[in-house]
């Protein structure tokens, strides 16, 4: 355990970037999710292409 | 190759290099160069091989380099670089709200292309960007290395604290906390940025994770140690992506300043203006081989402008962020090469900052290197604010000026001006050494006056001086 005399400032940021990644991943899944719903319903009646989907 | 390092030359390291271990900067006769370490030579080799240094320098990324056939500077030298001259280093603490921004959006697209190259930006630090040319570049040839998909981005604090740190400060509560970038050269550390920020920014889900919880996390420090942790390109990706979303949200608040349509309620007195513009041209076409101009007090640039048209490189240089910010705006769209603009009070000069004070220089400094870098100083509009709204006397502003440049355009405001009389409506007339012949006596001290003219339709002086 003698590294933990010594706290690489960098290390906190790569445990954070796993955290992040994995929120990211999550959240990121979900808007997919509902960007591809709202196409369907953007673009299917009459197709008209007015308005973009996002 | 020809030999241009003279090897009996003393050669200066650079005060900004010597952190980094792959390499460092130096100085040599006037010349800027690059040593390659051979620790880092298979990162270098592969940035070369893969193309990837020749399609940043063809979209502009990245600024180009010569490879020298001289021996290095050290035993640990790989190779030696000749990257071309950057005509004026700027810092981030003097860079308006969207050059930052735009700073913080091009080390992300540098992130995005080095990954297709298999390679990853190791370096996030606004210093390793310049204005150059009307664009920003990156200077650092040495910032990317091989990419091990399995770690996370090793700059990624780095960018957190140098970039999203200011550029959200300045969003949510006010464009001068970018100088807090003086107070912590090496980026404002996220505690302490997560405090400044107002507590609804913690119900953003991008600025809470990249600011808040990085903070928190960071400081838990017995929770990091040991752990084995595994990234992916995905998880990468997913993150620049969030990052540039919460970029792309920040914004200048464009509340009007104090001087913004200054121009506009000039221009309304017509001749006087257009005069004033015919009398500086004529001026600045007479000087011959003037290439280097700095306007001290530029305001939105109008004067900025007239010299970049007569292929002058001009600093743009005003106190006030939010008429930078519009210039900078503006040259960035109409891709306008010859003006800097850059957020500079004059009466407080950036100071020189970091080890030894030397890692970033002075304002000041950076004007009289070597030989004086400006070939004239236009401060039109200006002397006013200083004497009577800074109290600095007259003999005082000569002095400073006669350092910056051998050639000075300057324009003297008298008392009875409807502008002066505005600010000493505010103030007690204490200012009894502000008159044009004590102006004239001033700046004689320092200057030989070649010309005076009266501008018409005012009682405004403009004068063409050159040092003594």
């Amino acid at each position: 355990m003698d590294h933990l005399l010594y706290i690489d400032p960098g290390s906190g940021s790569y445990l954070v970037q796993v955290i992040i990644a994995a929120v990211l991943g999550v959240a990121f899944f979900f808007r997919n999710i509902v960007t591809y719903i709202r196409s369907i319903f953007t673009r299917s009646p009459k197709k008209t292409r007015d308005k973009p989907s996002s | 190759m020809t030999d241009p390092i003279q090897p009996g030359n003393k050669s200066i390291t650079s005060g900004l290099s010597y952190r980094d271990p792959s390499g460092f900067v130096f100085e040599d006769s006037g010349n800027i160069y690059r040593q390659v370490n051979k620790n880092f030579q298979v990162h270098f080799d592969h940035f070369i091989e893969s193309g990837f240094y020749e399609r940043l320098v063809k979209t502009g990324l990245l600024i180009p380099h010569e490879t020298l056939q001289v021996p290095c500077r050290t035993r640990e030298g790989y190779l030696v670089l000749k990257p071309e001259r950057i005509p004026f280093i700027s810092y981030p603490y003097e860079w308006s709200f969207d050059m930052l921004k735009d700073a913080a959006l091009l080390s992300l697209r540098l992130l995005r292309e080095s990954l297709t190259h298999d390679m990853i930006l190791k370096d996030a630090s606004p210093y390793n960007i310049q204005w150059y040319k009307g664009r920003l570049v990156l200077i650092d040839s040495l910032s990317f290395e091989k990419y091990d998909e399995q770690r996370p981005w090793i700059a990624y604090r780095q960018f957190c604290e140098f970039f999203l740190a200011p550029l959200m400060l300045m969003h949510y509560r006010a464009h001068s906390l970018q100088q807090l970038l003086i107070a912590w050269p090496e980026g404002i550390p996220l505690d302490i940025t997560s405090s400044l920020l107002p507590w609804r920014t913690r119900w953003s889900l991008h600025s809470y994770l990249h600011i808040h919880l990085h903070a928190k996390v960071s400081a838990s420090k017995s929770r990091t140690a040991n752990k084995k942790i595994i990234f992916s390109r995905q998880k990468l990706l997913n993150l620049v992506t969030s990052l540039e979303m919460l970029l792309n949200r920040l914004h200048l608040k464009d509340r009007d300043s104090i001087w913004s349509g200054y121009y506009d309620e000039v221009s309304a007195r017509g001749e006087y203006f257009e005069h004033k513009k015919r009398t500086i041209s004529s001026w600045l076409l007479r000087s011959e081989a003037v290439k280097t101009a700095i306007d001290l007090g530029a305001n939105e640039g109008i004067f900025s402008k007239l010299m970049a048209e007569l292929n002058i490189q001009t600093i743009a240089a005003d106190f006030d962020p939010y008429c930078i910010n519009r210039l900078y705006l503006q040259v960035k769209r109409e891709g306008q090469k010859n003006i800097h603009p850059m957020v500079i009070d004059i009466s407080n000069p950036t100071p020189a900052i970091g080890f030894n004070n030397e890692e970033r220089l002075s304002f000041l400094d950076r004007l009289q290197a070597d030989q004086l870098w400006a070939d004239i100083l236009l401060a039109v509009g200006l002397v006013h604010h200083l004497a009577i709204g800074k109290n600095i006397p007259l003999p005082q502003i000569a002095s400073l000026f006669s350092k910056m440049s051998k050639i000075l355009i300057i324009e003297f405001i008298p008392k009875d001006d409807i502008k002066v009389k505005e600010m000493l409506a505010q103030k007690k007339d204490i200012y009894i050494h502000y008159d044009e012949a004590k102006f004239e006596s001033a700046f004689r001290e320092y200057f030989s006056i070649l010309n005076k003219e009266l501008i018409p339709g005012s009682n405004r002086v403009l004068y063409y001086m050159s040092v003594l």
